[in-house]
């Protein structure tokens, strides 16, 4: 039916469309928006939405939620900072936070599949218990001195080209690629090929999709729910690392409220709370739609409470649009 | 005739588009008061489009529709409630989690000033249950009740609008053998007060004992309306598929061996049925015959690890084999194709193809988990060819396919793979004649192959029509396996319901005291 290729081309690319006129509004209203400088700097503020945007999808595919993201996040920065402390190289250091995130996701999905928890409960139940570790291993208080190495991560770039200059200060012709950056180019790869080319993503979609009738055609459904909150977790713990060495800081709080930025930016990207359909390349340009917003209001002067309302109604438009897409 | 009185309702020449699609065209119908009007035809011709017409969920794009000679537009479902056009859907519209009464009432509760009226609302329900004959408790939780009674309620909710008009889509869909013959005698007693029916159903005995009209739509178009009296049945599926079926069964090409494929001892779910015993063997068709409730579906999907079995010994080719899920069950070569297939059988939102693949993933895939995506278009456009699925294309959502082709889909997603032993469960149930006739093929050759299928089937003239052996199910028990060349419906029946009521008479006897009350 060449309705439902054009309503397929609408679901792709209509998100995608936004995000362009997004940024040719901004780049006329803004010079400072269109250099490569500012873009690298949004890519690099988006990064950390993508990482728990790509895990948010996994887990909003199979039908379920994960509301915990931004604790564990906190959580995992905090244990990679602690164990550097501890006198743990920054490498394993920061594995060991990705670990932390990784067994946060295991005992969310074990808390589903298991216990039988609506997933709404288990991971709300694990944002407070996730928030509270963070906060109680610290004292509240940020662990600082954690030495140059715990901020490559985050601050470095590859290919950036400096040279010094007269005066004897830092001259940046080229600012590189930041890691973050491609780190987020190869995870939402990765993901995506997952998704859309092994047994294992069309597992997950068929679970989404109706749960019981793929558990009748022998998907070991618990398996398929276990991995999405698993690597939902190890996402969001990379994500700490990330932050936290971007402040070469950990601080217990960070990653407050993230877990909305994920859900909102699979969301914007046509991924469906009820499960079963949405795509990696959807919540890629989902993300950057909450990126571009934010960074292209701040040129414009525009209040961070103002940007509030903004994203707010560009969500509920996104997922009304696609309500009319899908009536028929 | 002009002293005749108009017709309750006419229709005259209507056409619906979907999107530029077609859907009906110059259809034309007359229902009068105290008829009940049979509407046939395969599906897609039409029939539920109409229905939701005359029930005001969809607009027609062209023609007139006049309610007791007076054109009316109807332009919401509450508009054609309001002159008593009250449609039964297929899918019961009940809300499990409230009582009968509040489901009864819904949206029209009987209120004393802001307060629901719940003695009102109670004896409201009592007296529409009462006036069916069903002994159904107002004050019950719906989600509680068996789906026959269900059914029950709606029908009761019907009553209490001031019906004048009935649509039943199927309403005998989901019910056994029992329960529709009880239906059947409420529908009847309704006819006698001067309703009028509208009944969809591919069952043509029942409407052979309710009709008194009968209207064919194929393709969107109005074929022909008759007196039921004055037509036959093949002239009815000559009129529904555009052809003759020369036979509603096919002629058998297996031959069934004495060689066990399945062996179950003692198969058991504490509560729920058995110890059962059975076998099937190589190239034979099992019935499981039974009323609903009686344990075949519960032992079938034991069987298939679905539902755990408390105990229970299972050989498949003479080898046991341990069956807690249904990957077990699926690694030991059987297979299961759900009744409900929408809830069990599908993943709705995905394509034809990847409904067709899901479970022949790891042999269609490459080392690391990469789908072959040629191997699973091969398959799957192998198997769209083969068992005639009418799709647009392997990506069009399964949701989008009529009820044959989704029950293909399950079938070909099991023939996928090498299966020794399929298990169908009610697999003609709201499938049209011409994808019926498919089926009972299909199964056949199956068996010719040497796979073990077992049939369960609430129409004994399917199960008669096509097994070998027929195992009749009581009270999640075999009560007897029967040659079926040896045996009759009457006998079958007997032994399904030996020990109960006579199912017709006790139906009809109780609704008539019932109707003598209320009168």
């Amino acid at each position: 039916m060449s309705g439902n290729r054009r309503t397929e081309l609408l679901r792709r690319f209509g998100a995608l469309a936004g995000l362009l006129a997004l940024v040719v509004a901004f780049s006329f209203t803004s010079p400072a928006f269109r250099t490569f400088g500012n873009a690298m700097t949004v890519s690099l503020q988006v990064s950390s939405i993508v990482y728990l945007g790509i895990g948010a999808t996994f887990v909003i595919l199979t039908g379920g939620i994960d509301l915990s993201v931004g604790s564990v996040l906190a959580l995992s920065g905090v244990v990679a900072a602690l164990s550097v402390k501890a006198g743990i190289p920054v490498a394993p250091a920061m594995l060991l936070g990705i670990a932390m995130g990784a067994a946060c996701g295991m005992v969310n999905g074990l808390c589903i599949t298991r216990l039988g928890l609506p997933p709404f409960i288990a991971t709300l139940g694990m944002m407070l218990v996730a928030r509270g570790i963070a906060l109680q291993a610290t004292g509240a208080r940020a662990v600082s001195g954690l030495g140059e190495a715990f901020g490559t991560l985050g601050n470095g770039s590859l290919g950036r080209v400096e040279h010094i200059d007269d005066q004897g200060f830092p001259d940046v012709s080229f600012p590189g690629i930041p890691y973050p950056v491609l780190l987020m180019a190869v995870l939402a790869i990765a993901s995506a090929v997952l998704l859309a080319r092994t047994r294992l993503g069309r597992h997950i979609h068929a679970v989404g999709s109706n749960a019981e009738a793929a558990r009748l055609s022998g998907v070991d459904v618990r398996r398929v729910v276990l991995f999405s909150y698993v690597a939902s977790g190890a996402l969001a713990g990379l994500a700490g690392c990330v932050l936290m060495s971007r402040l070469v800081t950990a601080q217990p709080s960070e990653g407050a409220g993230y877990e909305l930025d994920a859900i909102a930016a699979a969301v914007i990207g046509g991924t469906s709370l009820l499960g079963g359909i949405g795509t990696i390349p959807g919540t890629i340009i989902g993300s950057f739609v909450i990126g571009v917003l934010r960074n292209g209001l701040n040129m414009n002067g525009v209040s961070s409470f103002s940007q509030q309302i903004v994203i707010g109604v560009v969500i509920l438009l996104a997922v009304w649009i696609d309500q009319l897409r899908n009536r028929r | 005739m002009p002293d005749q009185p108009p017709p309750l309702l006419a229709m005259r020449q209507i056409g619906k588009r979907f999107a530029g699609v077609r859907a009906l065209s110059g259809v034309s119908l007359e229902v009068r008061a105290g008829e009940v009007h049979g509407i046939c035809g395969e599906n897609g011709a039409g029939k539920s489009t109409l229905m939701k017409i005359i029930s005001g969920v969809l607009a027609p794009d062209e023609g007139v529709i006049e309610f007791e000679g007076r054109p009316v537009r109807l332009d919401s479902p509450q508009q054609a409630r309001s002159l008593g056009i009250v449609m039964i859907h297929q899918e019961l519209n009940l809300v499990p989690q409230l009582t009968v009464a509040e489901n009864i009432w819904l949206a029209r509760e009987p209120c004393r000033g802001p307060f629901v009226d719940r003695a009102r609302q109670r004896e409201g329900a009592r007296a529409c249950l009462a006036r069916l004959g069903a002994g159904i408790d107002p004050e019950a939780r719906v989600a509680t009740l068996p789906i026959a009674q269900q059914q029950m309620v709606e029908i009761a909710k019907a009553l209490s609008m001031q019906a004048r008009l009935l649509i039943m889509d199927e309403p005998t869909s989901s019910l056994d053998e029992a329960d529709s013959q009880r239906l059947l005698a409420v529908v009847a007693e309704l006819q006698r007060d001067g309703v009028a029916v509208l009944y969809i159903s591919h069952r043509f005995d029942e409407l052979a004992r309710i009709a008194s009209d009968v209207t064919v739509l194929r393709d969107g178009c109005h074929v022909r309306t008759m007196r039921w009296a004055e037509t036959t049945l093949p002239e009815i599926v000559a009129l529904m598929v555009g052809r003759t079926l020369d036979q509603q069964f096919p002629v058998p090409t297996r031959v069934p061996t004495e060689e066990p494929l399945l062996q179950v001892r003692g198969l058991r779910r504490e509560g729920v049925f058995g110890p059962v015993d059975f076998e099937v063997r190589r190239g034979e068709i099992l019935g499981f015959a039974g009323l609903i409730g009686a344990g075949r579906t519960e032992v079938a999907r034991a069987l298939f690890g679905a539902d755990a079995a408390d105990g229970g010994d299972v050989r498949v080719a003479g080898q046991p084999v341990s069956i807690s899920s249904p990957i077990d069950a699926i690694r030991a070569g059987i297979a299961y194709l759900p009744e409900d297939r929408k809830a069990h059988g599908l993943a709705l939102k995905m394509g034809v193809g990847s409904n067709i693949s899901i479970a022949s993933l790891g042999r269609l895939s490459r080392r690391g988990g990469f789908i072959d995506f040629a191997r699973e278009r091969a398959l799957v456009t192998g198997s769209i060819q083969r068992l005639a699925i009418r799709a647009a294309s392997p990506e069009q959502p399964a949701r989008q396919l009529s009820g044959g082709n989704q029950q293909k889909v399950v079938l070909a997603k099991w023939l996928a793979r090498t299966a020794r032993v399929l298990l169908f469960d009610e697999p003609t149930r709201g499938v049209d004649v011409g994808a019926k006739q498919a089926l009972y093929v299909l199964m056949d050759e199956l068996a010719t192959q040497g796979v073990g299928v077992v049939l369960i089937s609430s129409e004994l003239p399917e199960i008669l029509g096509l097994c070998d052996r027929i195992a009749v199910f009581r009270d999640g028990h075999i009560a007897a396996t029967l040659e079926a060349r040896a045996t009759t419906q009457e006998e079958i029946m007997y032994l399904a319901a030996v020990g109960s009521r006579q199912p017709t008479g006790a139906a009809t006897s109780a609704d008539t005291s019932a109707m003598a009350r209320s009168a």
